[in-house]
């Protein structure tokens, strides 16, 4: 039987301290704000005619971000 | 009870929703109108509607529950469960959905794949959303008449009509523009209880302070990340695994009625706004839905079940007048997401199903004539299967259950379909078939296999694993399309391939 060594569900990872746990969310989010930041600029304003600053989607994405990190951080 | 000042907010607010949507009637000329608004939505409507999209009655009611057994590790799934998703959908799939003028996320998947692959997503979705909608009609029904008293079939029929109404004859753009409104009333009349809430236990130091106090069974009630060995349905795991890299994902991402709205907008820019623009408000739904649950704890603790506690809690604290603009936002919530569903539907028959394989290259108003009827077809479906739910209680796991199989396998399709030229045609069919396979096949041995009683989001994680290997497996052994057909439907294909020839001729050049 597979139950009891927990594979499919994870229990593998039950040593992980949540220190280590939480951290890899901040990681993930810090990540994913690189990964918005190496986005070409072009890409960004594509389907505007006259795009002025506000019109960065990256600086968007990255309060989105900025306000998700600050969440998982405090909680 | 509500009082005669309620009860006019309600019926003003079910006539002025009724007469917004019916005003945008005379937009509606062509199947494009009627499905996708006449590609004209700017962003901050459709960002406004995805998120009234995604928050029905239930969740008020769920969610503020599972807050009261569980606390506030329910807020990954609007948190962590939506923003990487919503930014992976605003920069990597909608602008190539939206360049390549889709209705619906099967099209795309038999544009990139084949017909079998459209048509296995398109009829998933069409089973899904119709048995959904007899539901939550019904789920609603009964809460109405819980909270007001309301008999079953003035609740069905009442939504009903004013739903069906403005959806059949205003199409997306009066679903979206009533969305507008009713996520507004959503948020004011949420946000109008926690605010009460929060003065009555004193604020938050008072509220963490008297959770706190009341013992060990309240210790993580305000810890988002719980131990992967947890006794809630929400371990690390779990939600980073299956809910963030993978459920979170297939529902932004292929879900017609989420993403079909983007695919309305009125420039490329404004479709990948809408999704960041919904991910910044959605970050604000936890605090509506899931505080409540949080508040009751301390007003109203040792609720045998939790989902009484937003019903308590409105008892509790809101005057006249405000009850009836709460329960309004929860209309509202109802309202918003049945409508959505109405119209995706309706677009998923017309255009995969119907002019694919019914009756090709008809004239687009028999397309707009159709998509009506199909709207008519499914509010009717949606009434009359309703009492289902009370014949069969386990009709609502079964319908979520059979979504969740094919949650997985659809991500894992559509990520290697955008990002790897070489998936083929029957590694898509194999990769979803296989996947839902998979799926069930874990569904059938879960005692066997998982140790936790509802191991949703790793069945989510491990049929995403299965749909992406078998994908590439079958993939790297059959024949691939050639790279000029895939071009708007790969990400940065075309640009990467200009790139390259454009490199090419500069080294030829030199060495001429």
């Amino acid at each position: 039987m597979i139950r009891g060594n927990g594979m499919l569900n994870f229990d593998w990872l039950t040593g992980i301290p949540m220190g280590v746990a939480k951290g890899v969310f901040l990681a993930l989010f810090a990540v994913i704000g690189l990964l918005v930041l190496m986005i070409p600029s072009d890409y960004i304003y594509e389907g505007l005619e006259n795009p002025r600053w506000w019109h960065n989607l990256k600086l968007w994405a990255i309060a989105d971000l900025v306000f998700i990190f600050i969440t998982y951080y405090i909680f | 009870m509500l009082t005669g000042i309620d009860y006019f907010v309600v019926i003003a607010y079910l006539v002025g929703m009724a007469l917004l949507g019916l005003y945008f009637r005379k937009f509606v000329h062509s199947s494009g109108d009627y499905f996708l608004a006449g590609r004209t939505l700017p962003f901050w409507a459709i960002g406004m509607s995805i998120v009234a999209t995604d928050i029905g009655l239930m969740d008020f009611i769920g969610v503020s529950g599972q807050a009261y057994r569980y606390g506030i590790a329910v807020g990954n799934f609007d948190w962590i469960g939506s923003v990487p998703a919503m930014l992976l959908g605003a920069f990597i799939f909608i602008p190539y959905f939206w360049k390549a003028g889709l209705y619906t996320i099967p099209e795309y998947l038999g544009r990139r794949y084949n017909d079998y692959v459209r048509t296995v997503a398109s009829l998933t979705w069409i089973i899904f959303f119709a048995f959904d909608l007899g539901i939550m009609f019904w789920a609603s029904a009964v809460l109405l008449k819980a909270l007001l008293g309301w008999p079953i079939w003035f609740s069905i029929i009442s939504t009903a009509v004013v739903v069906g109404l403005y959806t059949i004859f205003g199409g997306l753009t009066a679903v979206v523009m009533t969305d507008v409104v009713q996520m507004i009333i959503m948020y004011v009349g949420g946000a109008t209880l926690v605010f009460l809430g929060f003065y009555h236990v004193g604020g938050w130091s008072g509220l963490s302070d008297k959770i706190a106090a009341m013992g060990d069974a309240y210790r993580n009630h305000f810890e988002l990340i719980l131990p992967a060995n947890t006794n809630t349905p929400f371990p690390w795991t779990g939600i980073l695994f299956g809910l963030t890299f993978v459920m979170a994902n297939a529902y932004m991402i292929g879900n017609q009625a989420i993403v079909q709205r983007c695919l309305a907008a009125k420039s490329e820019w404004d479709a990948k706004a809408s999704m960041i623009w919904g991910a910044f408000l959605k970050m604000f739904i936890p605090v509506l839905v899931l505080f409540p649950g949080l508040i009751a704890i301390v007003i109203h603790p040792g609720l045998e079940d939790g989902d009484q506690a937003f019903g308590m809690l409105i008892r509790t604290l809101l005057p006249p007048g405000l009850t009836g603009l709460l329960f309004a936002a929860l209309l509202a919530g109802l309202m918003s997401s049945i409508d959505s569903i109405l119209n995706s539907t309706a677009a998923l028959w017309t255009k995969d199903i119907y002019e694919k394989f019914i009756k090709k290259q008809a004239s687009d108003r028999h397309y707009l004539i159709v998509g009506r009827i199909a709207t008519v077809v499914l509010l009717v479906f949606g009434v009359i299967t309703s009492p289902v739910s009370s014949f069969f209680p386990g009709i609502y796991v079964a319908v979520q259950t059979f979504l969740s199989f094919f949650q997985g396998p659809i991500f894992s399709v559509l990520l290697l379909g955008m990002l790897w030229p070489r998936a083929t045609q029957w590694g898509g069919l194999a990769g979803l078939v296989g996947g839902i396979t998979v799926s069930a096949t874990l569904y059938v041995f879960k005692g066997s296999l998982f140790t936790i009683e509802d191991p949703f989001l790793y069945v989510s994680w491990w049929s995403f694993v299965a749909g992406f290997i078998i994908t590439t497996v079958v993939s790297l052994m059959t024949t691939p399309y050639p790279r000029e057909r895939l071009y708007g439907l790969v990400y940065r294909l075309h640009e990467k391939e200009q790139g390259r020839s454009g490199l090419r001729s500069r080294f030829g050049g030199v060495g001429k």
